[in-house]
């Protein structure tokens, strides 16, 4: 009988866990709509200014025309340190969505240890961080809710940081990493290279003039230009992020609550099963008994 | 080359894609027109109104609050912060975007100049329609 009461308790248990698996792949869901609502309308601009600005990357680069002696498009940059932003979640619970980009960023580091690069981690997200820090990684610099509600503000500020250092010279790339949104059921890892700016992306072509500017303080016009480049890429980064761990979640979720549902019929099985076996014995013992007073 | 692509995208997504005859840029030091087989360019926009002849000859005004204009001989890409199209079916329709394109070139720019510039285009713009 112990039996029994048992894998009624395991039934129960399991429906109690069903229940959380589905409110929070509902949770998701609508949070997802609105993420990825916002990603998509960002992205488009995302995109254009990442053209806008390879482009004049490649331009001063082919031609060496005004702006070539700033830091941020020098394309040939020798790389002795090198800025990576990891982009994770706070919460787990999503599937592979945190791994799958805390593995990228162990391999980059093992690659850049090989050629003698010096790495300064800048975290995004409680699970990178709890990760790295486990591992007894060092950090330069982590920030924990940026990652669940992307804010502009924010997302500048701590670019900023990695700009200043990169214009002062004391790093010499800045990498972002994040795991992206692609659709409904997959999620795509980025790598992107923020500073100096990629201009692997921009097809060769010949060029008739050069570059006008205006206004003629051409410094000032690229460094805001790029600024706002930076800031944005990072921004968009968490929003497209964000979408990517609700879908990510919302797949976890959906599959924990099917296997939820199986491991309630199984174990109801089993119950039936326990139930008939206890009844068959009982009355096994009953007809013996009966049989022996003869 | 009788025409050149033109793209205008915001924050909330793109406002302007198409071929074009000429267009009117409101730039930092001033309004510039690109035709196709412009050179090169990269200019700070101001607050103002940008002006496209379209390829059949109609022209669309869209006012902007700031951003950046990338003009090279066969593209131009305008990357702004807040954009609104004076377009409408109906002169309600078009009353509204003029509002919009009031408010949003009131927050943008602090010169009284630059803001009666803008609304007198504007008025134009949308009296031509009517």
């Amino acid at each position: 009988m112990a039996n029994l009461k048992e894998i009624k308790l395991q039934i129960n248990s399991v429906k109690g866990t069903q229940k959380t698996t589905r409110a929070m792949k509902l949770v998701s869901q609508a949070k997802l709509k609105r993420a990825e609502e916002l990603a998509k309308r960002s992205r488009i601009y995302a995109q254009k200014l990442d053209e806008l600005v390879s482009e004049i990357a490649y331009e001063i680069n082919t031609s060496k025309v005004g702006g070539a002696e700033s830091r941020f498009v020098q394309a040939d940059l020798p790389v002795r340190t090198v800025d990576m932003i990891v982009i994770t979640a706070d919460k787990g619970l999503c599937g592979g969505f945190n791994i799958t980009t805390l593995k990228t960023t162990l391999r980059m580091l093992k690659e850049y240890k090989e050629k003698r690069v010096a790495v300064r981690l800048r975290i995004v997200g409680r699970k990178a961080i709890d990760f790295l820090k486990y591992n007894g990684i060092e950090m330069t610099d982590e920030i924990i809710g940026l990652s669940a509600s992307p804010d502009y503000k924010q997302a500048a500020e701590f670019i900023d940081q990695s700009l200043m250092d990169f214009a002062g010279g004391k790093t010499d790339r800045v990498i972002l990493i994040y795991n992206g949104f692609k659709n409904m059921l997959t999620q795509e890892q980025r790598v992107l290279q923020l500073m100096p700016v990629d201009i692997s992306t921009v097809e060769p072509r010949e060029l008739k003039s050069t570059i006008e500017y205006e206004p003629e303080e051409q410094e000032e016009l690229l460094n805001t230009l790029l600024r706002k480049y930076a800031e944005y890429s990072m921004y968009y980064g968490l929003l497209d992020s964000l979408a990517a761990e609700h879908s990510a979640r919302m797949q976890a979720m959906d599959n924990a609550t099917n296997n939820a549902s199986e491991r309630v019929n199984e174990l109801t099985v089993a119950y039936n099963k326990a139930r008939q076996e206890s009844i068959t014995t009982e009355l096994i013992e009953i007809i013996s008994g009966v049989e022996a007073l003869k | 080359m009788d025409t050149m692509k033109l793209e205008i995208v915001t924050p909330h997504g793109q406002i302007f894609s198409g071929d074009v005859k000429s267009a009117t840029f409101p730039g930092a030091e001033g309004e510039f027109g690109v035709l196709p087989e412009h050179a090169s360019l990269v200019s700070l926009l101001e607050a103002g109104v940008i002006e496209i002849e379209k390829a059949d000859g109609n022209v669309d005004s869209i006012v902007i609050d700031s951003g950046y204009v990338k003009v090279d001989e066969n593209k131009t890409l305008v990357v702004v912060e807040g954009a609104v199209p004076i377009v409408g079916e109906t002169e309600s329709d078009m009353a509204r975007a003029i509002k919009e394109a009031k408010e949003l070139i009131k927050k943008a720019s602090n010169s009284d100049f630059a803001i009666a510039n803008v609304e007198a285009k504007v008025e134009t713009a949308a009296k031509t329609r009517f």
